[in-house]
């Protein structure tokens, strides 16, 4: 019993020391009005996406130069309307928030073939020092699951079926945490309003390029360029993989229902994949 | 007063927290980059550790001992270190804000760091009286800053030095770890 009452006793007593201790503390430091009102308009998470050790870190930069927000934006403030509007007038510089949106693609189909077994470290990073991971291609996707471990949302889950990270579009907030953090290099990030995902990295055009290695991949056969009635396929020759105009795409899907190997999808299909 | 002397510098360098106790490690190789970085860390620690000691020193002579609740002392402890560095953390912070820059993420990372746990605990089992729970944080937080100083120096120099692929980053840490704690070995006689 005494036990109990001397740990609560204890409990509360830090408690209420604390609470007098921020009474009696000055609220208003000198030339850090600034850096509180930025530091109270973001999430206060810590995530550290935008590069700063924390989110009064941040505000700090931000107070000295309100320009950092077009290079180093904060990801979450920028998906909420009431926030961005209050950082907006803190900052004192109008924020274009449609342009800086970001969402995370992985750049991968899924479902490359198993070559070998691996019994190791169930992490990407560490299966990719053995021969560039265990699928048939060198760009898939291993679906083990660093990118999910950092997503500060939950956005990220595993297609069991497919073995494929996937991104699901309405939780992401595009901080990209997740970028920096797979092996592969397969993570982009990229505008809010794409249209149309492209499931491939695999690039270099070797003999029949992509076919060779995985079955799901870019075969670079160019019919999703020539379906395309809006000109809203760019073929892009050096690397030679479409790329998609936001503008100019009217949602037709017409290049999705051509792709022999299904590596082009609506954005929006990873909600309904989860 | 030799008798504070000697659990200082028994504290400092006999029984070093990071090369001969083992506490500590995470900001060890972690915070152990950059020489500056490794100054706040070691500042922070020392702070913390002592106004941890002296908190925690009362708590153990008035409250736990009265009450027979000695065995309840970790939970205690974590508890009260928490708060403790909540409250310096807000001082520093509205106060002194170029003292919290450089402080920095390291004051609310050490909260529940093992070595100021492993001071008041050790304070405790020695039964120390107030002075010399003092020396002994004191001596524990600069033998704490001196080795992860010296080790951010060592690896300040190594990043630019030819060392092996395979041995590159931890690997050569971990070797200059094991040399750094034979070295300290060598006070094992002094007192």
């Amino acid at each position: 019993m005494t036990t109990v009452l001397v740990l609560t006793g204890i409990g509360f007593a830090c408690a209420a020391i604390i609470y007098c201790v921020n009474i009696v503390l000055p609220h208003k430091v000198q030339g850090l009005e600034k850096t509180e009102e930025i530091a109270n308009t973001l999430p206060g998470m810590n995530c550290g996406a935008c590069g700063y050790p924390g989110c009064f870190a941040y505000a700090q930069a931000l107070a000295k130069s309100p320009d950092l927000i077009s290079q180093s934006p904060c990801a979450v403030v920028l998906q909420d309307a009431e926030r961005l509007e209050r950082l907006e007038k803190a900052l004192g510089v109008s924020i274009d928030a449609s342009e800086m949106s970001k969402r995370a693609l992985i750049h991968c189909n899924g479902n490359s073939e198993i070559v070998c077994d691996y019994s190791g470290i169930k992490t990407c990073k560490a299966a990719v020092q053995l021969l560039k991971g265990y699928r048939k291609c060198p760009y898939a996707c291993l679906g083990l699951g660093d990118c999910l471990e950092v997503c500060p949302q939950s956005a990220i889950s595993i297609d069991e079926e497919k073995k494929v990270a996937v991104v699901d579009v309405e939780k992401c907030t595009g901080c990209g945490l997740c970028v920096a953090e797979c092996p592969q290099k397969l993570i982009e990030l990229v505008p809010e309003g794409t249209k149309i995902a492209f499931l491939c990295s695999y690039k270099p055009l070797r003999d029949i390029p992509g076919r060779e290695k995985c079955d799901f991949g870019c075969t670079h056969c160019r019919k999703c360029y020539k379906a395309c009635e809006d000109e809203a396929v760019v073929w892009k020759k050096e690397e030679a993989i479409p790329e998609f105009d936001i503008e100019k795409c009217t949602l037709c899907h017409k290049c999705i229902d051509e792709c022999p190997n299904n590596t082009l999808a609506s954005f929006t299909r990873v909600k309904a994949a989860v | 007063m030799t008798n504070l002397i000697t659990i200082f510098l028994s504290m400092a360098l006999i029984n070093n927290f990071i090369l001969v106790r083992f506490l500590g490690l995470c900001p060890f190789f972690g915070v152990s980059k950059k020489l500056s970085n490794a100054l706040s860390m070691g500042v922070a620690v020392t702070l913390v550790m002592f106004i941890a000691t002296v908190a925690t020193w009362i708590i153990n002579r008035y409250i736990l001992m009265p009450f027979e609740v000695e065995y309840m002392d970790i939970v205690i402890y974590i508890l009260v270190i928490a708060s403790l560095v909540q409250i310096v953390e807000m001082a520093i912070k509205r106060t002194n804000l170029t003292l919290y820059n450089a402080l920095g993420i390291y004051l609310p990372l050490i909260t529940t760091n093992c070595a100021v746990l492993g001071i008041t605990l050790i304070n405790a089992t020695e039964a120390y009286s107030l002075l010399e729970s003092i020396a002994c944080s004191l001596g524990g937080g600069i033998g704490f800053t001196l080795v992860l100083i010296m080790m951010s120096g060592i690896r300040e120099k190594l990043e630019l030095a030819d060392s092996p692929r395979s041995m590159k980053g931890l690997p050569v840490a971990l070797l200059t770890a094991m040399l750094l704690g034979l070295t300290f070995l060598g006070f094992g006689g002094m007192i």
